[in-house]
């Protein structure tokens, strides 16, 4: 059962890590800000995610599993919250956007952050 | 036979020999026409306005540069100075490594550091000052002194930023003024009425005439401050308290865990951030404006130095402690290590905080 449960484990963070990184491949490997953020926002939630996974399914049914998931928990909500504000941020301030991708007009009502 | 070089005052050797003995370059003939040139443009344009600005630009630009290279003298000084500053550093490398050879040898048994103080730490350490984190107690018993004065340090570092960014709050002053003059104007046109519904309208809701916040005159907070994203807020209003919760317990948990003061204090401070980028300025300033801020922030330091000023004082005289030091392990244990805990994390939590709004806002 230990060692089941260490493979599967094991399993879960290498595969965090191989998610980690192709997303540092990605972010030298892209050019725009914005297809750079998707690579940067993997990490913080798939690849943690991942990793974290590994580490509960090692530790097995305890406190400092719930701390993890905890910090899932928290890493899920704030990262992509962050990457919204900075892709808004982006896209106020960015003379070529046009260039990079495809710009649907609205009608907005204000503006992002 | 030598050979006459053309161009020899650009050649390499030319510019290396010059650079040798010490001289400057002189200036190139163009180049003084043209300063020549804006110089008489100057004069023409701004001559009665700064006459002494002309009577610097009139004078040769490459004056002190020529003179100083006339004072062949200067060079054997120069060539003095450097081999001085050479010696002088040569003396205080060979000073240190003398120093160092004094030193018991690197990784040697019979240190001090090896043998006495670290083993003392780790041995009476949980005796002494009743803690389990065994760093909480060095950082805030054994040297209190020490992390004293890095909680003034974070003091005087918010207080200079105060002084260099703090823009003066006149508004509130200067409504009440106008309100004490409206009333008195009021008064003498007998119109009683008047200054009574005001004075009805104005008191039961101060903020309304007395506004806490100080904008730059003729800018309203929609022009300095972003739109306020819903997202963002949504997620402030779940994360915000679990933040701040999570501070609490890392601040209340210093002597039991790794933690303590300084990183639950920022992680605090952190959390009043997140709040303020949320939901604005007006929002925060409900619960933590300047008064709030100075309170906190020069009541927790005062405490804290009277703990330390008890501690040097039983220190000194040789007195017991009569704080008791509790049960090893329990949350309200360790005597004194506890509150001070808190107030530095009050302190950094402040000290973050008003960073942050000092930078973005010039106020809180």
């Amino acid at each position: 059962m230990e060692w089941v449960r260490f493979i599967i484990g094991s399993l879960c963070i290498v595969c965090g890590l191989l998610i980690a990184l192709i997303a540092a491949f990605g972010l030298f490997k892209f050019r725009f800000a914005l297809n750079r953020m998707h690579a940067a926002a993997m990490t913080d939630t798939l690849g943690i995610l991942m990793v974290l996974l590994g580490l509960i399914i090692m530790r097995g049914f305890c406190f400092d599993s719930l701390k993890l998931a905890l910090i899932i928990l928290f890493f899920w909500f704030a990262s992509p919250v962050s990457s919204h504000l900075l892709a808004g941020m982006e896209v106020e301030i960015s003379d070529r956007l046009k260039d990079n991708c495809d710009v649907e007009e609205t009608e907005r009502k204000g503006g992002v952050q | 036979m030598s050979r006459i070089r053309k161009n020899y005052e650009n050649s390499f050797a030319h510019r290396f020999l010059v650079f040798v003995k010490g001289d400057k370059p002189l200036p190139e003939e163009d180049h003084v026409e043209e300063w020549k040139h804006r110089v008489a443009e100057v004069k023409e344009t701004e001559r009665a306005e700064n006459a002494s600005y002309l009577e610097l630009a009139e004078t040769d630009p490459y004056e002190d540069a020529k003179r100083f290279a006339k004072m062949s003298d200067m060079r054997v000084f120069r060539r003095i100075y450097y081999v001085l500053a050479m010696l002088m550093c040569l003396m205080i490398i060979g000073m240190l490594i003398m120093n160092v050879a004094y030193m018991p040898a690197f990784g040697s048994e019979d240190t001090p550091t090896n043998n006495e103080v670290a083993e003392r730490y780790l041995e009476k350490g949980s005796e002494e000052t009743g803690v389990v984190n065994t760093v909480t107690g060095m950082i805030l018993q054994y040297r209190a002194f020490d992390t004293f004065g890095e909680t003034n340090v974070l003091f005087v570092a918010a207080c200079s930023v105060m002084i260099l960014l703090f823009y003066k709050t006149e508004p509130e002053a200067d409504g009440t003024e106008k309100r004490k003059r409206k009333k008195k104007a009021a008064a003498r046109h007998n119109d009683e009425a008047v200054a009574q519904a005001e004075a009805a309208a104005e008191t039961p809701d101060g903020s309304v005439t007395a506004p806490s916040c100080a904008w730059p005159q003729g800018m309203q907070e929609k022009e300095t401050e972003p739109e306020r994203d819903i997202i963002l807020q949504n997620v402030a209003r779940v994360v915000v308290p679990m933040i701040f919760l999570f501070g609490l317990y890392i601040l209340l948990n210093g002597h039991l865990s790794p933690g303590g003061g300084f990183s639950g204090g920022a992680v605090i401070g952190a959390g009043l951030i997140l709040y303020n980028a949320a939901f604005g300025f007006r929002a925060t300033r409900r619960f933590f404006d300047e008064k709030v801020y100075d309170i906190i922030k020069v009541g927790s330091l005062c405490l804290y130095a009277l703990i330390i000023a008890y501690y040097l004082f039983t220190g000194a005289n040789g007195i017991a402690s009569i704080v008791p030091l509790g049960k090893l392990g329990a949350i309200i244990s360790s005597g004194l290590i506890l509150p001070i805990n808190l107030l530095v994390g009050l302190e950094v939590a402040c000290t973050m905080y008003a960073f942050y709004a000092l930078f973005r806002r010039g106020t809180f």
